[in-house]
């Protein structure tokens, strides 16, 4: 299922906050209950649960359906849009950067070929 | 031969490094120089029908890139700084795949010679959002390309379950 680009920024700004992914480290773990997400931090139930309702808005967690226990899973399908723009982002620059490198290349060479060829006495 | 890396410095940047064998004066120039930029802007096999640069502080940046397929996708920014020979900063709106601006990006190129070579640095921020997201931009503060790294080595390690 394709994610609109504000979705992209949803998760991008659930991601920017270190408790946040140190519960989808624990959770990448495999699932877990409130209490055991809770455990390693020092901070209230509460606290917790308003980072939980973050990463569930954002679509990066769901919740089980059963009142008692309701464990937490790590969805990975928002991540992977993430993942895309990142992949996408260093292609166009490395890429670029490459043909920057040829262009230099070549522009030393024709100076060169003209009798403008002042650098690296090779 | 050109070397380079990319990494993640502080949370919030994308860096990446290049050393080019090519003289300072050469590089920056390629950089500011319209006809040079047009040269070798985006990936492999794009070209640049339109490629203009005014090039001073608040100055335009226009660029459209086209793809092997024809397609065209506008770029538009802003000059920030221009200090020749060694550091441009302008802003540019990240696209997504289909076009659509998703947040705007400070980029700050800066290049020092290195045994007559040139050290080019690029250091890239998220610095704006689109209307749709500014309620999240407060939360966006730091900590979105360390986010990037691990996440990007999560799912590559989690693709199976991804497909």
């Amino acid at each position: 299922m394709p994610l609109a680009p504000d979705h992209l920024s949803t998760t991008l700004a659930a991601l920017s906050d270190p408790t946040r992914r140190a519960i989808l480290a624990r959770l990448a773990t495999g699932q877990a209950t409130v209490t055991e997400i809770a455990a390693p931090f020092a901070m209230s139930m509460p606290a917790v649960s308003r980072h939980l309702k973050v990463l569930e808005h954002a679509g990066l967690i769901t919740r089980g359906r059963e009142a008692q226990w309701r464990p937490c899973r790590i969805t990975a399908e928002p991540l992977k849009d993430v993942a895309d723009w990142v992949a996408h982002y260093r292609r166009f620059w490395t890429e670029s950067f490459d043909r920057l490198d040829d262009y230099l290349q070549d522009v030393q060479k024709k100076g060169k070929k003209h009798g403008h060829g002042k650098h690296h006495g090779e | 031969m050109a070397t380079g890396s990319i990494m993640a410095s502080e949370e919030r940047e994308l860096v990446l490094t290049r050393v080019f064998d090519a003289p300072r004066d050469l590089v920056f120039k390629a950089w500011t120089d319209p006809n040079c930029v047009a040269m070798w802007w985006g990936p492999h096999r794009f070209t640049n029908p339109v490629c203009e640069l005014d090039l001073r502080p608040g100055g335009a940046i226009l660029i459209h890139m086209r793809g092997p397929d024809g397609t065209v996708y506008p770029m538009t920014g802003v000059f920030q700084e221009v200090v020749e020979p060694e550091r441009i900063v302008f802003t540019s709106a990240a696209l997504d795949d289909k076009g659509t601006p998703m947040f705007e990006v400070l980029t700050t190129v800066t290049f020092t010679e290195q045994n007559g070579k040139t050290k080019q640095t690029m250091r890239a921020r998220v610095i704006k959002m689109t209307p749709q997201a500014a309620p999240y931009v407060a939360g966006m503060e730091q900590g979105w390309t360390q986010s990037l790294e691990r996440l990007t080595a999560y799912v590559a390690t989690h693709a199976k379950e991804l497909r």
